[in-house]
């Protein structure tokens, strides 16, 4: 059902109108035009909301964020560089990025010195530039994928893209050897990429 | 490019980073939200433009703006600045006028003094002491020190107020010719007299002196009351 949605919803990707439409509202929200952000709200509220609960597993919380990441976009509209990549892509990358952190928070994980080597998330190191949302085409087929993979690897993945966690912290969530964990999400990428046509 | 790198810091490439962002079930975020959102931006200052970089005619807009804005507040502070300094050039030059004046008046009563001092020290000075005339001036009283080469010296008191377009007026009183006018005596408020007066040297001798009231502007001989007389 949900797959269906996604494909149907028209904030699950942006058609090249739509990235256009979104710079421009960002060059007017620079100004302060607050018609431009309710419109910017109106396009991607649902895409950054239904990350935030997926990540934090609650209304209140996925709320939260897309409040703050909308606020975020408010005040830093005038320093986005649009040559980085979408506008919702960008939007996308700070919600995730605030989920994590408020996940982080709730679970009041001590960070220690010893850890900080390891504590890094699988994706946070993930090259953030030539942000672009995927067609709703890519998305379908990227869910179906994701459907298709083995249960130990879905979990895997989703644990260090959904969770931030570290191979290291999914191979101690899963109760399995680091070597196993970094093979399952491994050939859960593979799939993935190949499933955007991607070699 | 294998994606988990041996280092254990691996990396999801962007499409498939950006993939699973939006291959989440997709909810509807309540309607409340709409406007709690809306809410939370509409009292705080406006997203900064300013801070993606000026283009350069932005840059010298503004930079002419605050020259003009800079060149505006300038003149306006140099107007007040002239308006004050126009009111201390007239204030200065009405000090250096009083001063001059003041100096002219020192000047005056220096020579004054001066001639009065070189009179009074003269080696021919002669004292004559002038007595009150009844009943014009029975109170009134004066004394002059004349030389033949340095001048009168001549100091009244209690002279009477004269009446409306009338002076006083001192003679030199020679045997012959007719006397001769000094000149004329402009009395203080308490009627006190204290000029120094310059007479020819060729002058005859003098028999007495005297102080008459005469019409303004003094006449050529005495025909008015006689206020002071004295003799030497």
């Amino acid at each position: 059902m949900w797959v269906l949605l996604a494909v149907l919803g028209s904030s699950a990707a942006a058609p090249p109108e739509g990235r256009q439409a979104d710079q421009a509202s960002l060059a007017r929200i620079a100004r302060g035009d607050q018609l431009a952000f309710a419109e910017l709200y109106d396009r991607h509220a649902r895409l950054v909301f239904s990350l935030a609960l997926r990540i934090l597993q609650e209304r209140a919380d996925a709320e939260d964020i897309v409040q703050e990441v909308f606020a975020q976009v408010w005040s830093q509209a005038g320093r986005y560089d649009a040559s980085r990549g979408a506008v919702a892509a960008w939007m996308l990358m700070l919600t995730r990025s605030r989920a994590i952190d408020r996940l982080r928070a709730r679970r009041a994980r001590p960070e220690t010195a010893s850890e900080s080597n390891t504590a890094e998330s699988v994706v946070d190191s993930a090259v953030r530039q030539d942000l672009e949302l995927l067609s709703a085409e890519q998305v379908t087929r990227l869910q179906r994928a994701l459907k298709e993979l083995p249960d130990a690897q879905r979990t895997a993945l989703e644990l260090a893209y959904y969770e931030g966690l570290t191979h290291a912290e999914v191979a101690a969530r899963l109760s399995e050897p680091l070597g196993t964990v970094k093979t399952r999400i491994r050939q859960a990428v593979i799939k993935l990429r190949e499933s955007l046509g991607q070699m | 490019m294998d994606v988990i790198r041996d280092d254990d810091r691996p990396e999801l490439e962007p499409p498939i980073l950006q993939g699973l962002g939006q291959a989440v079930p997709q909810v509807d975020p309540p309607l409340a939200l709409r406007a709690r959102v809306l809410e939370s931006i509409a009292g705080k200052p406006a997203a900064r433009p300013a801070a993606a970089r000026p283009a350069v005619w932005q840059l010298a807009t503004a930079a002419s703006l605050a020259l003009a804005a800079g060149l505006g507040l300038y003149t306006s502070q140099l107007r007040g600045r002239i308006g004050v300094l126009e009111d201390e050039l007239r204030d200065t030059r009405a000090r250096a006028n009083a001063a001059d004046q003041r100096v002219a008046d020192a000047q005056r009563t220096a020579a004054g003094a001066q001639s009065s001092l070189a009179v009074l020290t003269a080696p021919d000075v002669a004292r004559i002491d002038l007595a009150g005339q009844p009943p014009v001036a029975p109170q009134a009283s004066a004394r002059a020190f004349w030389s033949r080469s340095r001048g009168m010296v001549f100091t009244a008191s209690n002279l009477p107020p004269l009446p409306a377009g009338s002076v006083y007026q001192l003679w030199v009183v020679t045997k012959e010719p007719a006397p001769l006018s000094a000149g004329l005596l402009t009395p203080d408020a308490q009627g006190g007299v204290n000029e120094t007066f310059s007479t020819p040297p060729d002058i005859p001798q003098p028999v007495a002196l005297a102080v008459t009231i005469e019409p303004a502007g003094g006449s050529p001989s005495p025909r008015g009351e006689k206020y002071l007389i004295g003799t030497l």
